[in-house]
């Protein structure tokens, strides 16, 4: 019985995957303008929803979520399982300064094109704890806020406002890649991306003399 | 719940008060907490500690002791840790907020006390009235602080204009 001799797996090179601010695909730069009506059109009615609650603004969060208000009818859909399945993060309530770190951390953990809506006084601007030595003032100093509610609390038909506000902005939005690239990079330090773990090995193209 | 006993005992016997109520039945520590009373006058001034108790044995009826004490600045606090050692999140929580020392703090960590709360390179003791929170000072808050101030508003503020401990004074800068 001859020994098989074991086969030596050829190394492929294959291309390393990049996350980076986004390119939104080969679509993106050159659509021609119906086809990003269109694309603009899936993307503002299936917003999933990443609810950031902190405070007592998160109950009109989730009150806005239910039968009453149920936003599920604007298109905004609230069981994203995490950050990395949302597309829209809602910061609702007070923002400390420890949490703050978190916050920055699982919004760049949301896959771009994302969209940040504050809502409520305290995460708009810090609110009724401005002069408090926890509290940051307002989210927009960690992440780009797209849209502000303001209200202490909002209610609920607040943040159905600031959902259709939102939803204007991605309809009249350009989807090139240089605009996204502007909006996002500038105030980004780190992304996810630049944590990423090399799961696939470059491998080395075999050259004619084996070397 | 209402407090239905209040007792103030000199510095000295804090901790062996504390002892002799667990003793008496008062053994559900509640909390412990400081106030700052360094403003008063004369030699009274220095940090209200403050402990509340509890007796649960009887059903029915819960009997509690707030139990007080006025450490002067800068002297340690003996330690309720040997006593409850549930007190222990409480002191940390007193020394990083009001700066107050407990002498033979001991939560078995070792660690001794440190910041429980605050995050990490926060510094000074924020709940002291000495602390100046300095959030007007850096960014002027966008909107009317006091009635009467608002861009359209033609009446002079009928209020007596409070300074409350914290607010940066005048050598702050403009707000």
């Amino acid at each position: 019985m001859s020994e098989q001799p074991l086969q030596q797996p050829r190394p492929v090179s294959l291309p390393m995957p990049t996350v980076g601010p986004a390119s939104m695909g080969v679509l993106g730069g050159h659509a021609p303008k119906p086809i990003k009506v269109v694309l603009n059109w899936g993307r503002r009615y299936s917003l999933w929803v990443f609810n950031f609650g902190l405070a007592c603004c998160a109950i009109e969060f989730i009150a806005a979520s239910m039968g009453r208000h149920d936003f599920i009818r604007l298109g905004v859909i609230p069981f994203a399982p995490g950050p990395r399945q949302a597309d829209l993060m809602v910061v609702s309530g007070t923002v400390t300064d420890k949490m703050a770190p978190a916050i920055r951390r699982l919004y760049d953990q949301m896959p771009e094109p994302k969209y940040v809506i504050s809502f409520g006084a305290c995460s708009n601007s810090g609110g009724p704890y401005w002069d408090s030595y926890s509290v940051t003032k307002g989210v927009d100093q960690i992440v780009p806020v797209d849209v502000y509610v303001p209200g202490c609390p909002p209610r609920p038909e607040a943040l159905l406002h600031g959902i259709i506000r939102l939803q204007e902005q991605i309809a009249s939005e350009r989807l090139s890649a240089q605009k996204l690239k502007g909006r996002y990079a500038g105030t980004r330090v780190g992304s996810a991306g630049d944590v990423r773990r090399p799961l696939l090995r470059r491998g080395t193209t075999p050259t004619e003399d084996g070397t | 719940m209402r407090v239905t006993d209040v007792r103030d005992v000199p510095f000295g016997e804090w901790a062996s008060t504390v002892l002799s109520l667990r003793e008496e039945g008062y053994a559900y520590f509640d909390w412990l907490t400081a106030v700052d009373e360094t403003d008063r006058d004369g030699d009274d001034a220095g940090f209200d500690v403050v402990c509340h108790l509890l007796d649960t044995r009887e059903p029915g009826s819960l009997r509690s002791v707030l139990l007080r004490t006025r450490a002067p600045e800068g002297l340690p606090v003996p330690s309720l840790t040997g006593i409850f050692r549930g007190a222990a999140w409480h002191e940390r929580e007193t020394h990083e907020m009001f700066g107050i020392e407990f002498d033979g703090f001991d939560d078995g960590s070792g660690l001794g006390l440190r910041p429980l709360l605050l995050p990490e390179g926060f510094e000074g003791t924020p709940l002291r009235k000495s602390f100046v929170l300095a959030a007007r000072a850096s960014k002027a808050w966008p909107g009317a602080k006091e009635p009467g101030e608002g861009h359209d508003s033609a009446r002079a503020p009928g209020r007596r204009r409070v300074q409350a401990p914290g607010v940066p004074g005048p050598e702050w800068g403009p707000r």
